[in-house]
């Protein structure tokens, strides 16, 4: 592993060099909250959030692409695709959220791979943020195991005071930093520092699962008829917000509009939710998940144990968005306790 | 749909009891849209042109129904039209017209038209979709332009509408706008349908419930959010029946 040094007053000349030949996209203050978005200012990219409405996998995956273009003019209509990727950075991105992208990558490459995320991703550098402190009440990251990250950057910082150690992840990312940034080599006072703060960190972070989170799945497994599904079906809205702010959820829905001409149509990808009322409605008119409480069951099995069954890696990251989201106050963490309490 | 000689679908646009704020939003979608013209031939506009053919096949209804001749009239443009849609919330939940309803009607009537009361004939509000069978509906007060033209497309291709049956929460998520409960105001957008890109959160203010409930909205739960967000029952009846007046009124019934 190489270490270099990145002076706190060096971060906006390399944001701006980076704006050279990138879309950066970082987190920016939006009211009294943070999001990521294109940086167009280095003086607006804010390092010191602590977390975003949305996570950065809006620079992955965004909330509407096109993905296809229609020529409805000849006999038979011709399908283009369209494929938006531009050359990305994504700057400070937390470890939890580094950890949702890993999933985000495998779930894209699996069955079919999907070219739009594929493409781009392949053209996305990731510089991460070791976080110090929690982001507020709601963060579980050091039950979920995502607190650091050993892989899934190209670049990591590390506050040390008045300079960001450097991890360097991959190749790429050295010479992104060769090419970008005025870092210098870090010397013993410097792995000194880090080392201190790094072990500072750690009892910053409380514990808020009263188990193990790899018991998620085998407890889930005997949770399928829990009574606390039609309890959460009761308050909850279905107004989407839990899954649309997940960095692990990456469902979508398709539509097509035409042109008023009729002449031709584009292809719409755009989020979906397995919390709306619609989501699993089939041809026919059958919906598989028409309770509230079904549906709401769907999500903890997704978070919990499916994806984790499925990809090999952690379902849920204990960002803590979708509690913060929720209006109805459904929090993940007292979710999971109470069926662990009852097992 | 059978176009006309020119390769148009003849449309026409009428109005009851409404303040013509949609019809405004169609001229100034033509203007943003200029294709508009050459997909459809517009034969019956009040508010636009002075040509008053009756020979459409599409008929777009704004306002409420406030009085029987109403009904004859609405009866008739059904007869004519192969598609009938509801423009507006007050063609399609009665929307604010409604709020009326709430009241004693012999007390609305004299306070609106004082000692004239009875020269004006009147009942409580409905939607269009109460007297005669509606096709398609846009929400909203006033209508979206940009859904007013997918509609539009939709109806040339013979497509069903694609009028959001999510609520507004999740189009202000997508914009990742801060929550409006987040900063103290209160907002329906949990349990109203969605299609307006979330445009009042979008700029601070919270939803109205302008574009009509969604289907299988969890009522009591929205109840909870709103007291819980300090409003009074009053208040959170009168959240319920801004633009909803006509279905909460039916639900009681």
């Amino acid at each position: 592993m190489r270490l270099r040094i990145l002076p706190k007053e060096e971060v906006p000349r390399m944001v701006q060099a980076l704006m050279e030949d990138y879309r950066v996209v970082g987190p920016k203050a939006k009211g009294p909250k943070f999001v990521f978005e294109p940086i167009v200012d280095p003086a607006e990219m804010r390092l010191d959030y602590n977390i975003t409405i949305l996570p950065p996998k809006v620079a992955l995956q965004p909330p509407q692409e096109r993905v296809a273009k229609i020529d409805l003019e000849g006999e038979v209509p011709q399908t283009d695709p369209l494929i938006e990727a531009e050359p990305t950075v994504i700057f400070g991105a937390h470890t939890c959220d580094i950890h949702a992208l890993r999933l985000l990558d495998r779930a894209f490459a699996a069955d079919y791979p999907d070219n739009h995320y594929l493409k781009r991703r392949q053209e996305t550098l990731i510089i991460s943020l070791e976080c110090l402190e929690p982001c507020d009440e709601h963060s579980f990251c050091k039950d979920m195991g995502t607190l650091t990250a050993d892989e899934g950057y190209d670049l990591h910082l590390t506050d040390i005071g008045d300079a960001y150690t450097v991890h360097i992840g991959t190749e790429a990312g050295e010479a992104l930093l060769e090419r970008c940034a005025n870092t210098r080599a870090a010397t013993d006072d410097d792995v000194r520092r880090l080392n201190e703060v790094l072990s500072a960190k750690w009892p910053r972070f409380t514990h808020r699962l009263n188990f193990d989170a790899a018991e998620l799945p085998a407890l889930l497994a005997t949770a399928y008829e829990h009574p606390i599904w039609a309890e959460l079906g009761e308050r909850c809205l279905s107004c989407g917000s839990c899954t649309n702010v997940c960095p692990t959820c990456y469902c979508f829905n398709m539509l097509d509009t035409v042109s008023l001409t009729l002449k031709e149509a584009l292809r719409i990808r755009r989020w979906d939710s397995c919390q709306l009322d619609e989501f699993a409605r089939v041809a026919g008119g059958e919906n598989f998940r028409e309770a509230r409480a079904a549906r709401q069951r769907h999500r903890f099995f997704r978070k919990g144990k499916w994806l984790r069954e499925r990809f090999d890696t952690t379902g849920c990251v204990g960002c803590g968005r979708c509690i913060r989201a929720c209006l109805v106050n459904i929090n993940i963490v007292e979710v999971f306790n109470t069926i662990h309490g009852s097992a | 749909m059978m176009a006309g000689k020119n390769g148009k679908v003849k449309v026409a646009f009428f109005d009851f009891a409404c303040c013509e704020g949609c019809q405004l939003t169609v001229i100034d979608s033509l203007q943003t849209h200029l294709d508009l013209l050459e997909a459809v031939e517009i034969v019956n506009f009040r508010e636009a042109s002075s040509e008053q053919r009756q020979d459409y096949q599409i008929a777009f209804i704004e306002g409420s129904i406030t009085r029987k001749q109403d009904e004859e009239r609405l009866r008739r443009i059904r007869e004519q039209a192969d598609i009938l849609v509801a423009l507006g919330a007050c063609a399609h939940t009665a929307g604010i017209n409604a709020l009326k309803n709430l009241k004693p009607l012999d007390e609305v009537r004299r306070y609106v038209y004082g000692e004239h009361a009875d020269w004006y004939d009147t009942y409580p509000a409905r939607p269009v979709s109460a007297v005669v069978q509606v096709d398609a509906f846009i929400p909203g007060c006033p209508i979206d332009r940009e859904e007013f033209v997918e509609v539009v497309k939709a109806l040339l291709v013979g497509k069903k509408p694609p009028i959001p049956d999510y609520p507004v929460c999740v189009e202000c998520k997508l914009k990742g706008n801060v929550c409006v409960f987040h900063v103290g105001k209160v907002c329906m957008g949990p349990v109203t349908r969605a299609g307006c890109g979330a445009i009042c959160p979008t700029y601070g203010d919270g939803c109205e419930g302008c574009r009509g409930i969604i289907p299988n909205p969890n009522e009591n739960a929205m109840e909870e959010v709103l007291d819980e967000a300090g409003l009074t029952l009053d208040e959170i009846m009168d959240r319920f029946t801004m633009f909803n007046a006509y279905r909460e009124l039916e639900a009681e019934e």
